[in-house]
């Protein structure tokens, strides 16, 4: 691991639950068990924002938390910088945060937890922090329940600044907030990355937040990483079907052509994924081969993919 | 012209606390014409849910309808009788909740709910119904209709089960469909699932439709016009091409450039509105956008903008920006 690597996921799998029944435990029979994350890797590198994108239920907050240490992975290794201090903002602001605690206790924790200030200095300290955030020193004395979605993640935001992380996990931190309040804590969020060079791994299934927000993105399908490349080049020359499907998923803002375009077919079943190249059973693409054999995950360019064509798909749809 | 399926006028709501009424909606004025799909947008605590819930007459204490006229196809609601309502909503008003458990009964097979609600609203034998109800399940997209016929709500996922929300608001072919936020606990490629599919079946049946959401992406593809909303009242209505293209209101603009998009050149941007929108019983005097606003001026804090009529585009600003021509 380098000095300027962050965090390294080698191959990292997670299997969930698997405690065998009674019919399973009489016949030997190994329980089924779910494979929510499958061989992923990747690496964060000091001062860089790392999305990952994905549909709900592909594996994105179960990497979050292998990532942040809180869920052991049941396969493979992470690589974790020592000198680094991590945090973590959740996707639920509501159940996040204490409701017994008041506000100037929820963000004083990190810091007598990695006893970062003297005794002394800590309320001066929570009160910065409030003001930062958009909010007054007089909300510390408040609990969670008397503030609204948005002004709660603004709390799990001092809280994990508190902390002094040089890598932040986000989780969805946006999804629940309504656009208005979404764009003033992207700007909040923003703002930090530029003034404290933070690191960060950035997780949502909104497409243009992570594309304001990534300099890498990461696309998840069914467990697994599909694709991974710069941001830019995820959104203009995509190399994974998948990928580029995602994208014309969500409706922009444009009012004059109409047209949806919904990803054919549904997600298979998780505890039962397809043979051969998870995608298949929706890739407009696929032939025998998808099926058989499960493709690598390869580099190309700038970034790497896990298909067995590497054509760019626009050279393909002509094709 | 033909006769608006639904007329709102003056519409006023308010919630009594410690004896003293708030404000909650203000004035709200609207119309859908047949076949129409009418976008509300604005965010979280507009006055969007309540507008719905108080079109069909379910607003309940603390919360009290003062003023307003509701007229379906030529019909005064607000006129009605409990009872006579009852049969107005399910039958010529369908409404999608948010959180599709609303609308279903947890220890009811799918199929008896759908059956019952034709049922109770169509005169179908019982054959007829269970004909239908598969029918229905066919329409919305759900694979083996049988299997779901007899299923249990917590049996089917998030998705599948707001499929079958969609069919029980429709079953009884309404004049009207209020959807409320029916995507957005979903992520990008069910929600182009559900639009394709409501899309579909607005082409099919004509119903009008209400459509309630913060995405202005969802407004984008699906409304005919829209209804913007803020701090209780409608700020702007505007044909769809019409808002997104040259919106006049600063608070419309602003919701816009909120939303992350690429600019002209490709570049991402966002900009956020400072400040928040004023809870219940904290409106400022004036235009309730006022203290957020760059262009506002002394008559914005003095006075309040009106909104001169429901038809074409219209902004409550007395500094509208300037309307651009769209081609
Ligand atoms: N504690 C658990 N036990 C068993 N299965 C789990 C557990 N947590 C998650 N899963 C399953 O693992 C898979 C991945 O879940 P995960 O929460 O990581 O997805 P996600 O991408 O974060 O979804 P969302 O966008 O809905 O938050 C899902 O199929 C989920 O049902
Ligand atoms: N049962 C209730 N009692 C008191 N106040 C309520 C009640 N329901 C809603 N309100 C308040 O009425 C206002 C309008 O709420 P409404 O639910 O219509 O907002 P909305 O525009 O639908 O927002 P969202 O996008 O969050 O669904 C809000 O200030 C809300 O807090
Ligand atoms: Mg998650
Ligand atoms: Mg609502």
């Amino acid at each position: 691991m380098s000095l300027d690597d962050v965090l390294i996921l080698n191959a990292v799998s997670k299997a969930y639950g698997g405690r065998a029944s009674m019919i399973e435990k009489a016949f030997g029979r190994r329980p089924k068990g779910l494979q929510a994350v499958r061989e992923v890797s990747f690496t964060i590198r000091k001062g860089e924002v790392m999305g990952l994108v994905g549909e709900s239920g592909c594996g994105k907050s179960t990497i979050a938390r292998m990532a942040a240490g809180l869920l052991a992975p049941t396969g493979g290794e992470i690589g974790r910088n020592a000198a680094m201090r991590e945090q973590m903002i959740f996707q639920d602001p509501f159940s996040s945060l204490n409701p017994r605690w008041r506000v100037r206790d929820i963000v004083a924790e990190p810091i007598r937890t990695h006893r970062l200030r003297p005794k002394k200095a800590i309320d001066e300290r929570v009160a910065e922090l409030l003001r930062q955030v958009g909010l007054s020193p007089e909300d510390g004395a408040k609990f969670p329940q008397a503030f609204s979605g948005g002004q709660r993640q603004r709390i799990s935001i001092a809280r994990a600044l508190a902390g002094e992380p040089d890598f932040l996990i986000l989780d969805e931190p946006t999804s629940a907030l309504d656009v208005s309040v979404q764009a003033q804590i992207l700007d909040l969020l923003r703002g930090f990355q530029a003034e404290l060079h933070l690191t960060s791994l950035f997780i949502t299934h909104n497409l243009p937040v992570v594309r304001l927000m990534a300099d890498r993105i990461g696309v998840v399908y069914l467990g697994e990483l599909v694709e991974l490349a710069p941001t830019e080049t995820i959104f203009h020359r995509p190399r994974h079907p998948y990928t580029r499907l995602l994208i014309d998923a969500a409706p922009d803002l444009d009012a004059t052509d109409r047209s949806l375009h919904p990803i054919p077919g549904d997600l298979p079943d998780p505890s039962d994924p397809p043979s051969g190249c998870v995608f298949r059973t929706r890739c407009p693409f696929a032939n025998e081969r998808c099926a058989a054999e499960r493709p690598e995950l390869r580099t190309v360019e700038t970034g790497q993919v896990r298909c067995h064509y590497d054509l760019d798909l626009s050279q393909r749809a002509a094709a | 012209m033909s006769e608006p399926v639904l007329k709102v006028r003056d519409l006023s709501v308010v919630l009594e606390r410690n004896g003293r009424d708030f404000p909650v909606l203000d004035g709200v004025t609207f119309d859908i014409a047949p076949g129409e799909v009418l976008g509300l947008v604005g965010e979280s605590g507009a006055g969007k849910s309540m507008t719905g819930i108080a079109i069909i007459d379910l607003l309940v204490p603390p919360l009290r309808r003062t003023s307003g006229t509701i007229a379906l196809s030529g019909e005064r609601l607000d006129q009605l009788s409990a009872k006579r309502m009852r049969r107005v909503r399910g039958k010529r008003i369908g409404f999608v909740f948010q959180d599709p458990m609303t609308s279903l009964n947890p220890v009811l097979s799918i199929g008896r709910q759908l059956t019952d609600t034709m049922r109770r609203h169509l005169p179908l034998t019982r054959g007829e119904a269970r004909e239908r109800a598969i029918a229905w399940l066919t329409r919305v997209g759900l694979a083996n209709p049988p299997r779901v016929f007899a299923a249990a709500p917590h049996e089917l996922s998030g998705g599948q089960r707001q499929r079958i929300v969609i069919a029980l608001a429709l079953c009884a072919e309404p004049d009207l469909l209020i959807a409320d936020e029916p995507t957005t606990a979903l992520d990008v490629s069910v929600q182009a699932h559900m639009l394709t599919l409501l899309r579909e079946l607005h082409e099919e049946t004509g119903t009008a439709m209400m459509l309630i959401t913060h995405d202005l992406g969802v407004i984008a593809k699906m409304a005919d016009r829209v209804a913007v909303f803020y701090a209780g009242r409608v700020i702007e209505t505007a044909p769809t091409g019409r808002l997104i293209g040259a919106p006049l209101h600063p608070y419309t603009a602003g919701l816009m450039q909120a939303t992350p998009a690429p600019d002209a050149d490709g570049a991402m941007r966002v900009r956020a509105i400072p400040g928040a929108m004023p809870g219940i019983g904290a409106l400022p005097p004036g235009c309730a956008f006022h203290p957020r606003c760059e262009r506002a001026q002394a008559i914005c804090r003095e006075e309040r903008p009106p909104l001169a009529d429901a038809g074409g585009h219209d902004a409550a600003c007395y500094f509208p920006l300037v309307e651009e021509v769209v081609s």
